[in-house]
């Protein structure tokens, strides 16, 4: 055999390889998209730009909320090397488990490209890092904005903000992991205005994640837009009165604008520095607040119902007005046997009746609103006069849904016909049965919010704005449901009585909230007294009562309505009473004239010590 | 063979001129896109790597005018003086400085020479002339290269033209260049051309064949079904191989007159003997031999690791390149990983050279640079058997089958159907050692083509 025809065995193996290689090349250029996805995974990148969040400013157009850069610190693995990790966490202040563990997971991401380090370096710490970062290779920075309250007031009202959950991302799609949410308060409820719109931009990225240029000339680039700057209503120098005003108490003040509706101020006590919650302390400092007794999470003023007490009586005293059983000339007398009282002279008229919060008088009016004849049986007059009763509660606002826009308000409660029948059964029961009612205790709950939007109803003789934060939102109408009035069933002249018994209260003597006087503005006030219980050992033990002031001045024209909750300090003339004044003179004239008063209030320690189990000693009937 | 006096111009195989120019255009247009530096701009700009490389082609240019206008008689008479200084030259470059490990380089300036880039020439022409004056070539006659039984013709092979082949190559393992030492075996195609390799590709296939199954299954295990013995992968190999031997003796006792079957009993004992410690033998040099990166290598191709990032960083950034560029690519200059300023595909003007071409030009364009080399070599094969003399004739398979090593190797390493060695694609790389060495060879085969 010839050694010739070896050259075609020659030419067919360059033949065959040639033959898989286009093969091959077939397969994985023309065939096979995951080549073309593995290579935009590897070239292509995107980045989010994140928008300025809207600015927040008070009634007076100081920015209450505000942005401020923080700082990210990133790491490139590949190029993290011969660090000296004692003295890196040393400089960012982490400890070394937290070190090696983002350090490991950043590797397990990728070691070229760059991962997540340490998130959120407010800019105070990082001026002390920045420095000395060249030390570190592979570690490089990357600027964010975060929310900061320049005035450290507010917390409540403000809320904060923190990292989207799985639910918010389930929620909403235009969320995505690492992206910050309002959490709380109005940093929630303007959610989708203040957070603007992210825009993104692709890129192509070098080896070690460096952009080199725009993907596609930028064509499916879109820019972020900045969200909406928001005012609200808060008069932010009221507000961080009232703190400190509540300081070393416990309990919450809400002043509302009666001509609007706007809310003012609205101080839970205790409170926090809302700059706590932003950051990369976040976390740490949250776990701090949520493990303190105090509880200076919980917002009081919306989040809490309990009875209102006496203040409660002015609604007895309207309703029976409108409904024709009495007279505004109508006088009861104080028979202690039907509910306890205080000593007082008689009560010839409704506003002598508010003046001294003679307990039997509502209790007696109170019988007439809800037993008006309407079935000679006993019971079911009761039935259908209760029902009559609950209607013109609800229509104060009380336990119906304020539409206020805020998260997490609760609603108080008014007890009717139904509810009572599930307890003593149809006909099961009448006014005797469930009498308390009458003087705010009992089944009946508030929240402070519907009490302050009580007092303003009382302001405006007559009717409501649903109480709100919001005053103006950049380029976009606030809500229609902020700007009609809601009436309540007792017409507007009815109320003048009341009105007029309100301002003895504070101003004549013998008035139950004479510490609330103010020479130079006319204040109508109302004291309050709740009765509260504490679960101590499993033991309920009944506690000092809340002290509460409902107010709004100037008596005519008024420009602000307040409610006051002090807890456990007692009668509400003694500490609620003259805070609201306070309230009420910072607001309208700008400064405090009594320095004595104030001086009293800022000094009062009246926080509760509950390691004394002992329950007050107080007779139980006492309200006023 | 022609007087020197005939017509050189008139004889020039223009096609293979016309793929020589085709070939190196199109590589330095795509080193420029693969090394597109927006400073450097100017084509011909000297710092720049396309710059440097048209130098390069001037240089092999003139030589390549050079080796046109000399006697084939010329080079027949210098090949062992040529040999003996390449030699000399990869004896030297052992006391260089190391360049990424190994010894390879003579630095000239930002310059470098690869001596075992000259070593493949020398080697070819001292072959060559050694197996044409020994009158093997002609006379041997061993049977067909395809008959189902090997033979170890290897051993007739004369000393000296081994000796030829190992001394360099053992100094090129020295320095350590595993790319242009798996080059030196392409001269097994001349050997079988020449008819001394004989059986020995067929062998080379089985071997091939038997060292691939070795590797994937030689660390795993198995249980028979039934028995509950565990087996070592090498085990079942051996037991396989011996279960393929005592079928080829029935297959032989059925169908083979008895006369003959003596030889083929002995045939296929021997073949087992050697099969089995082939096996054993590439399994020690697999996991006591190699270094733990020339396996990983081996792992790779044959799919036992998947690291995307890690070992596997520089093949998996290949096939992204190559495989998103699609049926028509990306564009020239469009590239988006296959390029310097991405740096994704490393090496991407020399090893991967491939890389930058096919992510730009799609299907169409590495389907078209695929075809182009094989009507280069089909032409080369053509103009090889077309020589009279076997000198040019080895000489011709010689550069033939350096030139399908380095087409096979470095194409199929970018595709990952072979493991990462660093050789370049001839023309297309961006090297002025690989430059020169293939214009040399190449220009040497043409002017042997136009005179045969
Ligand atoms: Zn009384």
């Amino acid at each position: 055999m010839n050694n010739d025809s070896r050259k075609y065995v020659i030419a067919l193996m360059v033949l065959l390889v040639s033959f898989i290689f286009t093969v091959r090349l077939f397969y994985m250029q023309v065939i096979d998209d995951q080549w073309k996805d593995r290579a935009a995974e590897i070239s292509e990148n995107k980045v989010i730009t994140q928008p300025a969040r809207g600015v927040v400013y008070d009634r007076n157009k100081e920015k209450i909320i505000s942005n401020v850069v923080y700082y990210d610190l990133r790491v490139v693995p590949n190029q993290a090397v011969g660090i000296d990790s004692v003295e890196f966490i040393k400089l960012v202040d982490m400890s070394m488990e937290d070190y090696v563990k983002t350090m490991n997971a950043a590797r397990k991401y990728s070691k070229r490209k760059s991962s997540e380090f340490l998130t959120q370096i407010p800019p105070d710490e990082f001026t002390l890092i920045a420095p000395e970062l060249y030390k570190y290779p592979g570690f490089f920075e990357v600027e964010r904005t975060l929310r900061v309250y320049p005035k450290k007031t507010g917390a409540h009202i403000l809320g904060y903000m923190n990292e989207v959950n799985n639910t918010d991302i389930e929620r909403n799609p235009y969320y995505k992991s690492g992206d910050f949410i309002g959490r709380m308060g109005v940093e929630r409820t303007y959610e989708q205005q203040l957070r603007g719109q992210r825009g993104v931009k692709y890129y192509l990225q070098n080896s070690i994640g460096v952009e080199t240029e725009r993907y596609e000339n930028g064509k499916y680039d879109t820019l972020a837009v900045q969200g909406k700057s928001i005012t609200l209503g808060i008069d932010w120098e009221l507000q961080e009165y009232g703190e400190r005003l509540m300081r070393n108490k416990l309990g919450c003040v809400v002043a509302i604008e009666p001509a609007t509706g706007e809310i003012l101020a609205m101080v839970s006590a205790p409170s926090y520095d809302p700059n706590l919650l932003v950051g990369r302390r976040l976390g740490e400092n949250y776990l701090q607040l949520e493990k303190d007794t105090l509880l200076p999470l919980f917002n009081r003023a919306a989040g809490a119902t309990y009875p209102p007490g006496s203040t409660f009586k002015l609604i007895m005293a309207l309703t029976a007005m409108q409904e024709g059983v009495i007279t505004p000339e109508s006088g009861f007398s104080c028979i202690k046997s039907l509910v306890g009282c205080h000593n007082h002279g008689s009560a010839g008229s409704v506003s002598d009746a508010v003046k001294m919060s003679c307990n039997p008088y509502f209790y007696q009016i109170t019988k007439k609103i809800i037993h008006q004849g309407k079935s000679s049986n006993g019971f079911k007059d009761a039935a259908i006069g209760l029902d009559i009763w609950a209607k013109y509660v609800q229509s104060f606002g009380i336990g119906t849904d304020l539409h206020i826009d805020f998260p997490g308000v609760m609603k108080g409660f008014v007890p009717n016909t139904a509810y009572y029948d599930k307890i003593y059964n149809q006909y099961g029961w009448q006014f005797e049965t469930i009498y308390s009612i009458c003087i705010g205790q009992g089944e009946v709950l508030v929240t402070s919010l519907e009490m302050a939007n009580l007092a303003a109803i009382i302001a405006n003789r007559g009717y409501y704005y649903y109480p709100h934060f919001i005053k103006e939102i950049e380029g976009e109408q606030i809500p229609e449901i902020y700007q009609q009035k809601n009436y309540t069933m007792v017409d507007s002249q009815y109320f003048a009585p009341v009105i007029d018994g309100m301002w003895r209260v504070v101003n004549e003597p013998g008035g139950t909230g004479g510490r609330a006087r103010l020479d130079s503005i006319a204040i109508c006030g109302k004291t309050g007294t709740a009765e509260n219980f504490k679960v101590i050992n499993g033991k309920r033990h009944q506690m000092t009562d809340h002290s509460i002031f409902s107010a709004f001045a100037p008596m005519d024209n008024p420009q602000i309505a307040i409610y006051v909750y002090i807890e456990n300090t007692g009668f509400g003339g003694t500490w609620a009473a003259p805070l609201a004044s306070l309230m009420i003179e910072k607001y309208i004239t700008g400064s405090i004239s009594d320095t004595t008063k104030e001086n009293r209030i800022l000094n009062a320690n009246l926080i509760p010590d509950w390691s004394d189990i002992q329950p007050p000693k107080k007779p139980r009937s006492q309200r006023r | 063979m022609r007087n020197q006096s005939d017509n050189i111009v008139a004889d020039i195989d223009w096609v293979m001129v016309l793929l020589y120019f085709l070939l190196v255009g199109l590589g330095i247009f795509n080193i420029y896109a693969s090394v597109y530096d927006p400073d450097h701009p100017n084509l011909f700009d000297q710092i720049t790597q396309h710059g440097k490389q048209i130098t390069w082609l001037g240089v092999s240019i003139f030589l390549g005018v050079i080796i046109m206008l000399l006697e084939t008689s010329f080079l027949k008479k210098y090949a062992y003086w040529f040999y003996g200084v390449t030699i000399v030259l990869l004896v030297i470059v052992l006391f260089m400085p190391a360049v990424n490990g190994a010894r390879a380089w003579f630095g000239i300036g930002s310059f470098g020479i690869q001596p075992a880039e000259f070593a493949k020439i020398g080697v070819a022409l001292a072959l060559a002339k050694y197996l044409s004056a020994t009158d093997h070539s002609r006379s041997r006659n061993i049977q067909s290269g395809l008959s189902i039984i090997p033979k170890f013709s290897l051993t007739k092979l004369p000393l000296p033209a081994l000796m030829i082949l190992l001394v360099p190559a053992a100094l090129i393992l020295l320095q350590p260049d595993a790319g242009t030492f798996i080059i030196f075996t392409s001269f097994i195609l001349v050997l079988y051309r020449e008819g001394y390799a004989g059986n020995v590709l067929l062998f080379l296939i089985v071997a091939v064949i038997i060292a691939v199954v070795t590797l994937v299954v030689a660390e795993s295990s198995f249980i028979i079904p039934g028995l509950k013995i565990k087996l070592s992968g090498k085990t079942g190999i051996v037991l396989s191989l011996i279960t393929l031997g005592i079928i080829f003796y029935f297959v032989i006792r059925s169908f083979v007159l008895p006369r003959n079957r003596g030889g083929l009993y002995k045939a296929l004992i021997g073949s087992l003997v050697v099969a089995i410690i082939f096996v054993n033998f590439i399994e020690i040099g697999y996991s006591k031999i190699l270094m733990d990166h020339q396996k990983t290598r081996i792992d790779l191709v044959l799919g036992k690791i998947d690291d995307p990032d890690g070992e596997g960083y520089n093949i998996n950034r290949a096939k992204a390149a190559i495989g998103s560029g699609g049926f028509f690519g990306k564009g020239y200059m469009k590239s988006t990983l296959a390029n310097e300023n991405q740096g994704h595909v490393p090496m991407q003007s020399t090893d991967f050279i491939f890389c930058t071409w096919s992510e730009e030009w799609g299907f169409a364009g590495s389907f078209s640079l695929v075809l182009i080399y094989t009507i280069l070599l089909i032409k080369m094969i053509i103009i090889a058997e077309r020589q009279r003399s076997d000198f040019t004739r080895i000489f011709a398979y010689s550069v033939t089958g350096i030139f399908f090593y380095h087409f096979m190797i470095n194409v199929g390493m970018a595709i990952g159907l072979a493991p990462v060695i660093g050789i370049p694609l001839p023309f297309f790389s961006y090297g002025g050692s690989s430059m020169m060495s293939f214009s040399i060879l190449f220009f040497h085969s043409a002017q042997i083509g136009c005179r045969a």
